[in-house]
């Protein structure tokens, strides 16, 4: 009856959501070359201010939208000059045992911070309950959460295509030296990337937040999938991310109506499937794009 | 990839020289009892639930006197929920903190990875969360026990609540691992003994645990002919399940919804409101069920302390102590096989009553809580339960051939 709606709907909304986290994680790859392992933790630490800005300050849910992403991208500023600076020069795997440690610090902060329970936060008045659409009833903020998700995807395009920082920040991608040669200040695109995808997880932490219940184990579980996506999209590819992220969402929303037996497994095999046949991922470009 | 080795060899050092430095003081005084819970990631609460029991019967007993008239210490070490982590800590617990008795373990899988390393350690180990029937059952040994009820026992009460239900069609939505699927297979076992002409669907839904979005497998369920359904997620898992379900209308339909682990007052407090009236929910121990001096002191002592009323995990953890100090006390020593040979039949009062370890599986006679979710509470802010039903421990326990345990 309801199901091919249903399922389509439910897969865009996770989909959508996994792309503003997995998106951050691949322009801090495409033009810094590090992998962010504490990307899932900014994600979890734009939920938790999201908490504490509603539940315990009392602001609107659109306050916390706007605040909540700006002070986890203050912190990455700080994360940036103070630790991942010194490792830009050095080897990939480098940056991912310098941002494993930040993970660990950032999870035992939370768990230390807010503690261990499970919290739970509202959407807003104007976005709770649910609509009849597609012949199923869909919550109010699923469809909320698919438009903002079109929105930043509009919106990143347009900063990647047509904007003076989005060409700079690609020239700094394809060749930091020359970039520099042209008078482009490369730490300063360096630190503002990096605080740019940080912002991009805790606006998912946001968004996330009133539709996922909240703990300090709720990075861990987003950063797996996120590398799902990235490995099935391609490493440092935008339209890669995309495309992984609606994929993984597709996966969920009907593997788990139709084929719910083997719905464990589906996102592997799809990585392995890409892994054996575009080893760098559907849209990956062998090198970083 | 010579600079990876030095650094790996350095990082080795480091690692050795602090496992070093941790096991050189030698217990003199106190009794030592290592704590093995999840104390990290997403189910942290479960463990820091044991520890706020645990401290509150520590302190009690170092009050009035410790036990065999030492003082009491306690050393935790985090599980991460890992099997392979459990007993790595358990044996640094034994051999190098020189512990004397072991509690712990919130998940079935660790339980079954860790119980059968337990006669190499020679000490006791209390089992106070983790539900697996296995472990006093076909993996069961002498130094392991449990004073939590466990799924079969859970599920035959379960099967006793379905039974009085008009609902002939079951399905179930469970966590993808053991404690899922073994929920499931012991529910329809005893459901079935009851009422042979009940259905036990082919359709059933195991997503994975942690998967935070449930609404294809609600959907699933809605659009199928099911009347009763048996949900094991947990927790946070719990959490999120409930408040899509609620979007969806799923409390709406036509259907008997039984929850397995649903009167958990983390998951309650967390939803408040959202939790639908009118759905059973189950917990292995309800804190308004019983009427005693014991659980007056306990549930008292621990809204005092905390703020919150008392979990089931806080309270499996709080007689585990005092189980410790009864049957240390017995033994008159704190010797590893004569403690565990004491606990074996050991009957003693906990805030759920007499609980009495039986002989030949080690398993504690307790009894598994279910009700209905009714109003709110005025003070705690969780649902409180109606048409409240503590089933006889004895009654819902699996015969001691049916556990497959050889002692």
């Amino acid at each position: 009856m309801s199901g091919i709606g249903a399922a389509l709907l439910n897969s865009l909304d996770i989909g959508l959501l996994l792309f503003i986290i997995a998106v951050g994680l691949n322009i801090v790859f495409g033009v810094l070359n590090i992998i962010n392992f504490a990307h899932g933790a900014l994600y979890m630490l734009g939920a938790y201010l999201a908490f504490t800005l509603i539940n315990i300050a009392g602001m609107p849910f659109w306050a916390a939208l706007l605040l909540a992403p700006i002070g986890v991208a203050i912190l990455a500023v700080i994360i940036d000059r103070v630790l991942l600076r010194f490792i830009y020069s050095r080897d990939v795997a480098d940056s991912l045992l310098l941002t494993f440690a930040i993970l660990l610090i950032i999870n035992e902060s939370v768990r230390m911070i807010w503690g261990s329970g499970i919290h739970v936060v509202q959407p807003p008045d104007l976005l709770s309950g649910s609509v009849r659409l597609l012949g199923s009833s869909v919550a109010t903020y699923s469809l909320f959460v698919i438009v903002i998700g079109l929105l930043l995807l509009a919106g990143l395009w347009y900063l990647f295509n047509r904007t003076r920082v989005g060409r700079i920040m690609r020239a700094a991608a394809l060749d930091r030296d020359m970039a520099e040669a042209l008078c482009i200040n490369t730490r300063l695109v360096v630190t503002g990337v990096f605080a740019f995808g940080a912002w991009l997880a805790a606006v998912g932490g946001v968004m996330a937040a009133p539709m996922r219940a909240l703990d300090p184990g709720m990075g861990d579980k987003i950063i797996i999938e996120s590398f799902i996506v990235v490995v099935i999209g391609g490493l440092g590819s935008f339209p890669g991310a995309l495309l992984g992220a609606i994929i993984l969402g597709l996966i969920h929303g009907f593997g788990g109506r139709y084929l719910p037996e083997v719905n464990l497994l589906l996102p592997f095999v799809g990585m392995a499937l890409v892994l054996l046949f575009k080893p760098h991922g559907i849209m990956g470009k062998g090198a970083h794009a | 990839m010579k600079k990876m080795t030095i650094r790996n060899l350095l990082v080795a050092m480091t690692a050795t020289a602090t496992l070093g430095t941790a096991g050189t003081s030698f217990a003199e005084d106190p009794i030592r009892i290592g704590g093995l819970y999840i104390l990290s990631g997403s189910a942290a609460t479960y463990g820091e639930f044991a520890q706020k029991g645990i401290n509150l019967a520590v302190d009690e007993i170092n009050d009035s006197g410790g036990i065999l008239g030492r003082q009491v210490e306690m050393i935790y070490e985090d599980t991460q929920g890992k099997a392979s982590v459990a007993i790595q800590a358990a044996r640094k617990l034994v051999y190098s903190e020189n512990v004397d008795a072991l509690v712990g373990l919130d998940s079935s899988g660790v339980a079954q990875g860790m119980v059968p390393t337990m006669p190499e350690l020679q000490k006791p180990l209390i089992i106070t969360h983790a539900a697996t029937p296995d472990v006093t059952g076909k993996l069961c040994n002498s130094f392991t026990y449990r004073i939590s009820v466990n799924v079969a026992q859970n599920m035959k009460a379960a099967a006793m609540v379905a039974a009085e239900t008009d609902a002939t069609n079951w399905t179930t939505i469970g966590p993808d691992y053991a404690f899922g699927h073994q929920s499931w297979e012991f529910f329809g076992n005893y459901l079935k003994e009851i009422n042979p002409d009940v259905n036990l669907m082919s359709e059933t839904n195991f997503p994975r645990f942690g998967a935070e979005d449930f609404t294809p497998f609600i959907d699933r369920v809605m659009d199928s002919d099911a009347k009763g359904v048996l949900i094991s997620v947990w927790g946070g898992d719990l959490v999120n399940f409930i408040r899509q379900a609620n979007t969806r209308g799923f409390f709406e339909e036509d259907l008997e919804v039984m929850f397995t682990v649903g009167a958990a007052t983390e998951v309650l407090t967390a939803l408040g409101e959202e939790m639908p009236e009118g759905v059973h929910l189950s917990t292995r121990y309800w804190y308004e069920a019983y009427d005693n001096d014991i659980n007056d002191r306990f549930v008292k002592a621990y809204l005092d302390a905390y703020g919150n009323p008392p979990s089931y995990n806080a309270e499996g953890a709080y007689a585990a102590i005092y189980a410790y100090k009864q049957a240390m006390e017995a033994a008159g020593t704190t010797d590893g096989p004569a403690v565990a040979k004491a606990l074996s039949g050991m009957s003693m009062e906990a805030p759920n009553g007499t609980v009495t370890f039986r002989e030949g599986d080690n398993q504690a006679m307790v009894s598994p809580n279910w009700g209905v979710s009714g109003p709110m509470h005025p003070e705690h802010g969780i649902r409180t339960l109606t048409n409240l039903q503590i089933f006889d421990g004895e009654k819902v326990a699996r015969t001691i051939e049916e556990t497959g345990c050889k002692l």
